[in-house]
């Protein structure tokens, strides 16, 4: 293999102090929380069922209780440790994220291909690709050959869209 | 034990499996060599694409996957510094080096050769392990069962990335997940919030594409800054007999540290090849040598890992409890095809058992054909850009969960998890610990039901099982591993140094 050593760019952006992650123990209390709110809500099973077992609330009160616990244990290592400094996350992976959620409802309600098509054209520029032609080539190809080889030889029929009403008729 | 043998040798004369374990080890070598793609997370894309074939095929594609992406990923640790996978980061530490005083092609062959015997040694052991403890875990009841799995979870305390409290935190996640829907015992709705396609649980695969394959889509849109530093290589050479005398030592002790790290629950290939590496260092008589080029901690480190790919599969298949993040995936897998992972499996269908062991021995030997010949290739496709890469990447893993039932709610679970994962990894928690943990959730909660039943209620009982009593004690040293580790580190830091002449 042949090429010319170079020296390597930081991996990623500029760095800070980050406090947003003390949002981590919070989350994770948050969730403990509803979780724990939400085994309350469910049916109790008749004595006659569970016998000697647990209702099935227990288990997840259980699991909450020990993750609250492990939190705290959280907590104390992250005073100990301090602040960290983290990365900034470059725009890319914002658009990323939206271009990714945006994969739903251009599904339900255009077409699962044509998203795709669209999604996969626009990454490739978001991540750096130049030539248009080459980020086109990707998102017309690749979603080409993978929907016929689904379809005709692992026979998958795919949700109903713009372009696939046009092929299933 | 005949028809075993015959069933294991069976795989060399079938010209499908032969084939088809030669094209999924060039796809594995380059799964591996691609760095973001790993064993897991190529597992976990394949696994869709398997459901149309028979149960062996299907798991021969996914162990070849894992053995061979497993290897390739020294490839691009040695050529460009970058390790494929994680496995292959303690070979970044000497095979660069080496690459760099251009010795590129003798780092590479000395890579192949300890993988391949590690992975060799390892499946050997595998198949002689896999039975005796089967006919050990026989005599388990849920009380055994229950402690085993708390064993297997307290074990992610202690495998590498995360920390020991973040991994722990994951793992009761994942069990959490395991939570959702119908309870087993009495059908009682629990967090399904009235969608009944939640009644049997969240569905394995797409939660694995999401937290492996969506997340590091998202990890990898903060690296496309990173600027690729390669070395030129003209071709890989075999060890020279100065070579194979140096480190045969090292390649044997890896084999069996990676082989035992590998059968412990959760702990994987990258736990194995990191203390694969520091045992060479330890035992070496050029320690000094060590990260500017030494042969030992190439040889070591892939020993260790390649070993541990037959040594996980260990647990994965006889308890049914995921030696790795990889064979969490394998074991979904073996479940999706009929193949129900636990002692019995070495009775009812034992020619699949040694089908797949045969079919691993072969991936073996066919990446050390592979790399020899073409890892100057391989290492090209690890420069394929990533703005081409990653887009595809997502269009199978959402594709891939979708063929699956062919429900939009699969594809919405890649994507949750997708961002779940990504978040998590973000704040330093790692997500193999939540897709160990959703594996073993159903387990540890069913077999903790049934003790109760047959202990009348009485949970204490379970501590008077000796085996229940042992793996308990075991888990407790699992928990407090890191604790140890650390006051002996602290200890011998503060020990004076010895004072010079």
């Amino acid at each position: 293999m042949s090429s010319e050593a170079s020296n390597a760019a930081p991996e990623t952006g500029p760095q800070r102090v980050d406090w947003v992650e003390w949002l981590v123990p919070v989350v994770i209390f948050a969730f403990c929380a509803v979780v724990a709110y939400l085994t309350t809500t469910f049916e109790k099973a008749p004595d006659i069922i569970v016998g000697d077992a647990m209702q099935p609330r227990n288990f997840p009160l259980f699991l909450v209780a020990l993750t609250a616990v492990l939190n705290c244990v959280l907590i104390a290592q992250m005073m100990r440790d301090g602040a960290k400094t983290r990365n900034y996350q470059p725009p890319q992976t914002l658009i990323t994220a939206i271009l990714m959620a945006m994969f739903w409802p251009g599904t339900v309600y255009v077409d699962m291909f044509l998203t795709f098509a669209v999604i996969m054209f626009l990454m490739c520029l978001v991540w750096g690709e130049r030539r248009i032609w080459v980020a086109a080539l990707v998102a017309v190809l690749t979603p080409l050959v993978v929907f016929f080889t689904f379809d005709l030889a692992l026979e998958v029929r795919f949700p109903r869209g713009v372009l696939t009403n046009i092929y299933y008729g | 034990m005949a028809e075993a043998i015959l069933s294991m040798l069976s795989v060399f004369t079938d010209p499908y499996l032969l084939l088809l374990i030669f094209v999924t080890t060039i796809g594995g070598v380059i799964i591996g060599a691609l760095p973001g793609l790993g064993a897991t997370t190529g597992a976990a894309l394949l696994l869709p694409f398997t459901l149309t074939m028979e149960p062996v095929a299907a798991i021969t594609v996914l162990t070849t996957i894992y053995v061979s992406a497993t290897f390739a990923g020294a490839i691009t640790a040695i050529l460009i510094n970058t390790p494929g996978t994680p496995a292959a980061a303690a070979t970044c530490f000497d095979g660069f080096p080496l690459a760099q005083r251009g010795e590129a092609g003798r780092a590479l062959g000395i890579a192949v050769v300890a993988s391949t015997v590690g992975g060799i040694f390892s499946v050997i052991v595998l198949s002689i392990a896999a039975p005796l403890m089967a006919t050990i875990a026989y005599e388990f009841r849920p009380m055994e069962y229950f402690a085993l799995t708390l064993f297997g979870l307290s074990m992610l305390a202690s495998i590498s990335a995360g920390g020991a409290v973040r991994n722990l935190i994951g793992g009761m996640f994942g069990v959490w997940l395991a939570t959702i829907g119908a309870d087993q015992v009495t059908s009682v709705e629990r967090f399904m919030f009235g969608n009944y396609n939640l009644y049997e649980g969240l569905n394995f695969i797409p939660v694995m594409i999401g937290l492996f394959a969506m997340s590091e889509l998202l990890v990898q849109s903060n690296k496309l800054n990173t600027v690729v530093e390669a070395v030129s290589m003209k071709a890989v050479k075999l060890p020279s007999m100065a070579d194979y005398r140096k480190i045969w030592k090292t390649v044997l002790r890896s084999c069996g540290i990676g082989t035992f790290i590998g059968v412990l629950p959760a702990e994987g290939a990258t736990v194995a090849s990191m203390i694969g590496y520091s045992e060479a260092q330890r035992w070496s008589k050029n320690p000094e040598e060590f990260g500017k080029g030494s042969i030992e901690g190439v040889a070591g480190a892939e020993a260790a890992n390649n070993a541990a790919t037959g040594g996980a599969m260990v647990p994965t298949l006889v308890l049914g409890i995921p030696g790795s993040a990889t064979t969490a995936v394998i074991l979904v897998g073996l479940s999706v095809h009929g193949l129900r992972p636990g002692p019995y499996l070495f009775t009812e269908q034992v020619d699949k058992v040694y089908a797949i062991f045969g079919a691993m021995l072969v991936a073996n030997v066919m990446f050390f054909f592979l790399g020899l010949r073409a890892a100057k290739l391989f290492a090209r496709v690890s420069l394929v850009p990533r703005a081409i890469l990653w887009p595809v990447v997502f269009m199978l893993s959402l594709v891939g969960a979708y063929s699956l039932n062919q429900a939009m709610m699969d594809v919405a679970l890649v994507l949750i998890f997708g961002f779940v994962g990504y978040f998590m990894r973000r704040f330093g928690f790692s997500v193999a610990p939540v897709a160990i943990g959703l594996i073993l959730g159903k387990m540890v909660e069913t077999n903790l039901q049934n003790s109760l039943k047959i202990l009348d209620g009485q949970w204490w009982m379970i501590f008077a099982q000796p085996l229940a009593l042992l793996f308990i004690v075991l888990a407790v040293l699992g928990l407090m591993r890191p604790v140890i580790s650390a006051q002996l580190a602290k200890r011998k830091a503060q020990r004076p140094a010895p004072l010079s002449e």
